[in-house]
Order: structure tokens, then C-alpha cells, then sequence
């Protein structure tokens, strides 16, 4: 529900409970007010008759009861409400009466009774209802006018910061610029907001900067290293030595890991970053074949029948040549470092998607999370569970949609990627594998 | 054959020296961007090794000052991985190949040896290695006067060898070099062996003498004693 909504419930409520209350209350103060009024004026009748008494100049009774209500039988004395019809209006109307007695000179006492018609009273609730939904109904309405128009107005400094916010992306390394309304409470959250993404800005620039820097004085010891151990291992006395060579060449190994891992990770990174602004028309069909040429002793190695299907044409993706590189390399190597020897590879390219299957062992779990960083299914495995990381984050970056699924008990793993995805914002981690829909 | 090794880090640059001394070269040393373009300007190279990225200038720089003065050196480009966009440029430029660091030093022999051999013979050299003709251009290997039929992997590995004779070739070197970039599936390593071991049968075959030599955890060496 919108703020103004939801005040303007509260107001609505309030002033109709209000009206209601103050109906009521008018009604009963009026009613009384008049009929104090009606009260007064028989009691002043009543006076005016014993003054004229008093004064001798009453008529005779008999006279008095053409115009007046008198009994020679005693009657209870004081006010009373009773109905009475109205011979113009054919109606019972409420009246209100006064008793007393009264005593006449020569005629003994009578008890008179003088009446007078309330019938003004209800007339009076008719007004004052009228009166008071009328101008209940003036103001709800113009409460909801005038809270529309706050809501277009008032709070559209509001609007524009909340789109501002809304399109706001950290990766484009500015912090948001956003205008001081007149109104301060949107001033000081547009202000607090600045001076956020100002922070958010620096933090994320000196994280950046800190990454590639890392990144570059690794990579060049790294470099060292593995020249200097592989120099090492020229030298005959060690090369032939049985106990040192496997030593250096273990050690040569683990360079070359680390210096692997370390490729991997400033990649990630640089994704993350969007360092790969440029995109080129790649042919993917080429590529691939290119590709599974390459690895093609890795499969036979590990005797794995492959099938690669392309027929359907030239497929042509917009994308970095070395994210779309490092995009085959890391799915070809994924269905070779998760196959079962004797098994199968299945590559299938079509315009709108890439899918890759291979058989494997059997797996259980959530396939999402397959794509977490440093994920193995072996723990002993010596690569670093990196590559379909890597997949997730480049197909995140131009948008594709990436599905992981498993079938046949658990033994056959497929990824397929679809180019014309929705072009979304890079992914949280983990959030774009779903499950399989078959 | 002489060389001409352009790079700023004294470490890498040594091991680099070294290796390229025992393949025979004459190595020239440049650690920045002035005494690299000094020696450009006053002696003749085969080849000059380029990194990129120098304290006090651009590579691609350098490259072009070659060009444009029509130097016969061949180049090869030596760049940090996170800058493939100047790998681009550098072979836009008329470098005629590039490594990326880091590598192993013998894929830089083999390169050297490639553009070398390009560019001074137009490729049409044959190489000898004791009973062995290759001519690298046909993709011809003869032994012992008679022609031998490699498929494509065993003639790349012999050809690797061949360009780093006396050189102990890792496992991981002869991996990526028949296999691209980023084979780190430890068992990859054993699609060597296969190929090593018809290519081995091969040439016995035909009676060449088995100069291959494993060496133990280590990987393989062409032996040219």
C-alpha cells in the first residue's frame, strides 16, 4: 500500500467517526436546545393563564376549553410527550404538554394542559444530517484530492531519487548526484544517499585498484618462478638425480596451479568489473570446432566419444574473443574433468543456445550450486573448481541464461546456454541455475 | 641467430638469458624501453623478444619504430595476460607472435625457433636432428632417407622436441603445447604418454635411434648425445 494511501485511510476514518460523533451530538443538543425552548414557552402560557386569573380577567371556562385542553378530573401534573394528529398534515406529531392545575374563581379547580408541537425537531435532524454529510462528503473528497495532488507534487523529489537509485549500478564507478529539494526531509535523505554512494564509490574503487594490483605483482613472481624452476631442471646433475628432480618438478607443478588459479580469479575479478567493454561479432560455430580440436587428445585420453552438431549454420554471438575463449574452454574442460573414462561429450549449437552434456558419475544436490567458486565434486582434485564459476560470471555479464541439469539417475550432466536471454544486470552468485523442468 | 631480449624484471629476464643461451642464441639484454630502442637503432637482431609493458615506455611503441625503419627482425610479443587487447595490437602491428605470461620456457624456444625459421628461409628449411629430415613446411619427416606417417599431435610433439634438442620438456610444457591453453586436469597427462609412445614406435620402426628419453617424474628430453 502507497504511503499516501494508507494516511489518507487513517484520515478518512478519523473524520467519518468524527462526523458520525458530531451528528449525533448536534442532533441531541439542538433537540434539546428546542425543546427547553418548547418547555419555556408553555411554562410562560402557564404563567400568562394564572396572571390573567389572578387578574380576573380570565373568561369563563367554558369559553377557555374551545381554545384550551381542561379537565375537571385531576390529571398528572408537569411536562409529558404525547402524539397527536395533525388535521392538516393527517399525521401523528409529536407534542409536547404541560399539566397544571388551576384555580378559577366561582368555577373550582381545572386542570389545564397546553401543548406545543415538537414536530420543528425532526425537521431539524433532516437539516442537520444534510448539512453534515454534505460537507463530510466535501471534505473526504477533498482530502483525496489534495492527497493525490501532494503525491504528484510534494512527492516527486521522493520519485526521482527512488529511480535514481533504482538505475543506480556501482560498476559504472560513479557516486549518485541527486538535486536538494525544497522540502527538508528529502533534502537530508538525498544528501545522506549522496554521500553513501560517494563512500560506496571510494570503497569500491580502492577494492578495484587493490585487486589489480594484487593481480599484476603476482602474476610477474609467478612468472619467475616457473622460468627459474624449469631452468632448474636443466641442469643434468638435478635432472638425473631421482630424488630431487620429482621434487622440483612437483614444485614446478604447483607453480603452474597457483599461477592457473591466479588467472582465474583476476578474471572473475575482472568480469566483476566490467573489463571487457569491447565485443566483437564471434563466430561461435568456428570457435567451437577450433576448440574441440584442441582438446581432442584430452578426450582420447580419456576415451571419451564426442559428438559435435553445428549444422545449423553460422552462429554469431556478440561477445569479448577472450571471454568467449575462456567461455568454451571452461565448458569443454567441465564435461572432460567430470566425465567417466569410455564416456560421452555431447555439443550441440543452435542460434539461440549452446548445450553441452556429458556423462558422469553420479551426483546429488542442488545443480545451482555446481557454479559456487572453489566448488569440487573430489576434494583431491587438483584444479581449483573455478571453470563453471567463470561460466556463470561471463554469461551473466552478456545476459544468457545458463540451465544445469541432471537426468538419467544423476549420470548425465547438462549445461545449456541461451544467447537471446533477457539482457539482465550481472547476477548475484549462485541465483541463476533453476532446476531441471523435465 | 641473434636475439634481442626486451624485459624489465632482472629475475625473469636471467632465466630467460640463460635458456635462450643453451638453445644456441646470441641474447642481447635491454631492461627498459631506452636501451631497447639504443640497440634497435644500432645492431641487426633475428629477433627480438618484446614485453609490453616497460617502466618507461610502451612496447608497441618500440614495435613500431622497428617497422617503420624495415627491420627483417622477426617479433615476438611477451604480455601480462590481463592485457589482451594489446596482444592485438601488437600483432595488427606486424608482431609475428606472442606468448603470454607466464610461459614455459620451452614453448619460447619453440616460438624463436618458428619465426626464425620463417622469416630468414620462408619456411623452406629442413631441419636435422642426427638421422632425422624434417621440413617444416610440407610437414614432411623422413628417417633415414625414408618418408615416416605422423598424425598431426605426433608431428607437432616431434617438432617440439626438435626445437629444444638437449632441453628436459615438462609434462605441463608438452600439454599446453599440443593442447592450447589451461590443461589442468593432472590426468591429461597421460594422452602424452599415448602420444609419446606411438611416436616412439614410430621411429623405431623405421630404425631411428631412441632419443627421446623420459625422464623420471620430470617429463621428456630429446637427446642429442
Amino acid at each position: 500500500m502507497k504511503l499516501l494511501a494508507a494516511t489518507t485511510r487513517y484520515y478518512l476514518a478519523l473524520t467519518t467517526l468524527l462526523f458520525v460523533l458530531g451528528s449525533f451530538g448536534l442532533y441531541y443538543g439542538v433537540e434539546w436546545a428546542l425543546r427547553g425552548e418548547v418547555e419555556e414557552e408553555l411554562q410562560a402560557r402557564r404563567q400568562e393563564l394564572i396572571e390573567k386569573v389572578q387578574a380576573h380577567q380570565l373568561t369563563s371556562v367554558a369559553v377557555l376549553q374551545t381554545l384550551l385542553v381542561i379537565s375537571r378530573q385531576p390529571k398528572p401534573v408537569g411536562f409529558s410527550d404525547t402524539l397527536l394528529l395533525d388535521a392538516q398534515e393527517h399525521e401523528q406529531v409529536p407534542n409536547r404538554q404541560l399539566t397544571f392545575p388551576l384555580t378559577v374563581p366561582g368555577e373550582g379547580t381545572v386542570w389545564v394542559t397546553l401543548r406545543k408541537s415538537l414536530v420543528e425537531a425532526d425537521d431539524l435532524l433532516g437539516v442537520v444530517l444534510a448539512v453534515m454529510l454534505g460537507v463530510l462528503t466535501l471534505l473526504l473528497g477533498g482530502v483525496v484530492l489534495i492527497n493525490r495532488w501532494l503525491a504528484g507534487r510534494m512527492w516527486a523529489p521522493f520519485q526521482h531519487t527512488l529511480a535514481a537509485l533504482r538505475s543506480y549500478d556501482l560498476q559504472q564507478h560513479k557516486a549518485l548526484d541527486l538535486p536538494t529539494p525544497a522540502i527538508a526531509e528529502f533534502a537530508e535523505l538525498n544528501l545522506a544517499l549522496t554521500t553513501l554512494s560517494q563512500r560506496l564509490v571510494s570503497d569500491y574503487e580502492s577494492l578495484r585498484e587493490f585487486t589489480g594490483n594484487a593481480a599484476h605483482e603476482t602474476q610477474t613472481p609467478l612468472a619467475i618462478m616457473q622460468a627459474q624452476l624449469e631452468q632448474l631442471l636443466q641442469i643434468p646433475a638435478l635432472a638425473e638425480d631421482d630424488a630431487a628432480a620429482p621434487l622440483v618438478a612437483e614444485l614446478y607443478g604447483a607453480t603452474l596451479r597457483l599461477s592457473r588459479l591466479h588467472q582465474a580469479l583476476s578474471l572473475l575479478s575482472k568480469i566483476e568489473n566490467r573489463q571487457f567493454a569491447q565485443a566483437v561479432p564471434i563466430r561461435l560455430d568456428q570457435l567451437l570446432q577450433e576448440k574441440v580440436a584442441q582438446l581432442t587428445p584430452l578426450f582420447d585420453a580419456r576415451e571419451l566419444r564426442y559428438g559435435l552438431d553445428i549444422a545449423s549454420g553460422p552462429v554469431i554471438v556478440q561477445m569479448h574473443p577472450g571471454l568467449a575463449d575462456s567461455l568454451l574452454q571452461n565448458l569443454l574442460q567441465n564435461a572432460v574433468k567430470h566425465n567417466v573414462r569410455g564416456g560421452e561429450i555431447g555439443i550441440t549449437l543452435a542460434p539461440q543456445e549452446l548445450k553441452i552434456s556429458n556423462t558422469g558419475a553420479a551426483v546429488g544436490g542442488d545443480p545451482s550450486r555446481f557454479f559456487e567458486r572453489f566448488r569440487k565434486q573430489n576434494a583431491a582434485s587438483e584444479s581449483p573448481g573455478l571453470g563453471l564459476s567463470i561460466v556463470q560470471q561471463i554469461c551473466g555479464y552478456y545476459g544468457f541464461g545458463i540451465d544445469y541439469f541432471i537426468t538419467e539417475a544423476g549420470t548425465r550432466h547438462t549445461l545449456r546456454i541461451e544467447f537471446s536471454h533477457t539482457a539482465a544486470p550481472l547476477p548475484k552468485r549462485n541465483a541463476e541455475a533453476s532446476r531441471p523442468t523435465e | 641467430m641473434k636475439l634481442l631480449l626486451v624485459e624489465d624484471e632482472p629475475a625473469l629476464r636471467r632465466a630467460l638469458f640463460s635458456s635462450l643461451r643453451q638453445a644456441g642464441y646470441v641474447v642481447e639484454e635491454a631492461a627498459d624501453f631506452a636501451q631497447a630502442e639504443e640497440k634497435v637503432m644500432l645492431y641487426q637482431y633475428d629477433c627480438v623478444l618484446l614485453d609490453l609493458t616497460l617502466p618507461d615506455g610502451n612496447g608497441l611503441d618500440l614495435l613500431r619504430a622497428l617497422k617503420s625503419q624495415g627491420s627483417p627482425a622477426g617479433v615476438l610479443i611477451i604480455t601480462a595476460r590481463d592485457a589482451l587487447d594489446d596482444k592485438v595490437a601488437g600483432l595488427d602491428l606486424g608482431a609475428d607472435d606472442y606468448l603470454i605470461k607466464p610461459f614455459h620456457l620451452s614453448e619460447l624456444n619453440a616460438r624463436v625457433r618458428a619465426i626464425i625459421r620463417r622469416r630468414q628461409f620462408q619456411g623452406q628449411q629442413q631441419l636435422v636432428f642426427r638421422d632425422l629430415l624434417v621440413w617444416p613446411e610440407l610437414a614432411e619427416v623422413h628417417v633415414r632417407g625414408e618418408q615416416l606417417t605422423l598424425t598431426k599431435k605426433e608431428y607437432d610433439l616431434l617438432l617440439y622436441f626438435l626445437s629444444n634438442p638437449g632441453r628436459v620438456l615438462t609434462k605441463e610444457a608438452i600439454a599446453e603445447h599440443l593442447c592450447g591453453d589451461a590443461v589442468d586436469a593432472a590426468d591429461s597427462f597421460d594422452f602424452i604418454y599415448t602420444h609419446l609412445k606411438n611416436l616412439r614406435k614410430k621411429l623405431q620402426e623405421k630404425g631411428a635411434d631412441n632419443y627421446i628419453r623420459t625422464m623420471y617424474g620430470v617429463g621428456y628430453k630429446l637427446s642429442n648425445e
